[in-house]
């Protein structure tokens, strides 16, 4: 896992606010309700400042950012193209 | 040359319509309405009124004489008729000029395309004044069922009109700068399918009804407009510390917080939002919220306004204009 502490920590805060105590690795976090569709606006924007990576607007769907391993696994991807 | 809204006006039928009168037929309470809208009550038109008749009387409340427009812009996505549109009923209804009518249907970006136009027309001398009426009456379209209910609770009806002009005296506004961009791939994302060629004889019931992917357009739009609006300021040498106004089109109050988020603005109150108490009424909210804020008295010269705006195609861009 290469996610900088505050992106994780941004997605803790967000589920505590939101109800969701814990956020494993697999969770479904939009299922969860550890984020919507507001929160991963923000969320992307936090990827973006501590990852180093832009993402396009094209790529902002939910699909990308399902999970901590599948936003793991995009950011490692964005890093490679870049 | 330069171009100027030089007069507003709007107009929102008398009937006002509750959360709690549409709540229950939406599968929805009051509260959820007002928590994931912002929208506590919208305006809806009744059965004789049409979409014209509300761009005439927005269009009459510029208190612009119809002898001096000579042309006329109609922007919106319920037209009184499939063709023609709703620009030639203005004309007869208000006694214009013979002068061109022409509708366009960029459904919540028309303010911004009907801006540009307008703006076009003055500075090439096409025309001196043209009018940019703005309406809808989406009521009529509306599915009041439990299985449309997260769309069906936005919208409203209402109408705006500028008044775009050559010339403009200490009052009106500059036209600085319109950006405007698309991205036709999300085309099933937002909008109304039939009628039309691709559906023709295979059309279903709600193909004819709003659709609307809610997460897709609040990951685009959240995101397009603000880019948008970088682009107006950068390339104007300006940064959002110079802005006065957003006036945005008034689509979801969450979504005019994640803007003002987005955008770093101090203070949030500098954002207009007309949407608790008219909806999001697509073509002419933008307008509806310019005029508001004209009629408020609170504009002072040399203040910049940055108007952003998306729309089904997607579309999107901002507007920057300048207190004369």
């Amino acid at each position: 896992m290469s996610l900088p502490q505050p992106v994780i920590e941004f997605l803790n805060n967000n589920a505590a606010t939101l109800g969701v105590p814990q956020v494993a690795v697999d969770l479904d976090l939009f299922k969860s309700g550890a984020l919507d569709s507001f929160a991963l606006v923000d969320f992307v924007t936090v990827l973006e400042e501590h990852c180093g990576i832009r993402v396009p607007d094209a790529e902002v769907i939910p699909a990308n950012f399902r999970t901590i391993e599948d936003i793991d696994r995009y950011v490692s991807s964005r890093r490679l193209e870049s | 040359m330069s171009s100027f809204i030089t007069a507003t006006g709007s107009y929102l039928p008398a009937r006002v319509v509750s959360n709690e009168e549409l709540a229950e037929k939406l599968g929805l309470t009051p509260e959820q309405i007002f928590k994931s809208s912002g929208i506590r009550r919208r305006h809806w038109a009744s059965p004789r009124e049409i979409t014209s008749a509300l761009g005439c009387t927005a269009l009459r409340n510029t208190n612009v004489s119809a002898e001096d427009i000579d042309y006329l812009i109609f922007g919106t996505m319920t037209s009184d008729r499939f063709i023609p549109g709703s620009a030639p009923g203005v004309q007869a209804a208000l006694n214009l000029r013979e002068v061109p009518c022409l509708d366009i249907r960029q459904a919540c970006c028309n303010t911004l395309y009907g801006l540009q136009l307008a703006s076009a027309l003055v500075t090439s001398g096409l025309a001196t004044n043209v009018a940019v009426c703005l309406a809808e009456v989406q009521s009529a379209f509306l599915r009041l069922s439990p299985q449309a209910g997260t769309t069906s609770m936005l919208f409203g009806d209402g109408a705006a009109a500028l008044v775009v002009s050559s010339q403009g005296e200490a009052g009106a506004l500059e036209i600085v700068d319109v950006h405007l961009a698309t991205d036709g791939k999300y085309v099933d994302d937002l909008g109304i399918r039939a009628p039309g060629s691709e559906f023709n004889g295979r059309a279903e019931p709600q193909d004819y009804e709003p659709r609307m992917n809610g997460q897709s357009v609040i990951l685009q739009a959240s995101r397009r407009m603000l880019s948008a609006c970088q682009t107006v300021l950068d390339r104007n040498s300006l940064s959002i510390d110079d802005v006065s106004w957003i006036v945005p089109h008034q689509a979801n109050a969450n979504l005019l917080t994640q803007l003002a988020r987005g955008l770093k603005l101090k203070d949030v109150s500098r954002v207009v939002s007309v949407i608790e108490n008219t909806g999001n009424t697509s073509s002419a909210s933008m307008g509806i919220a310019l005029d508001t804020l004209r009629g408020s008295g609170d504009l002072k010269q040399g203040e910049f306004l940055l108007m952003p705006a998306f729309a089904a195609g997607f579309t999107w861009g901002a507007a920057l204009c300048r207190v004369v």
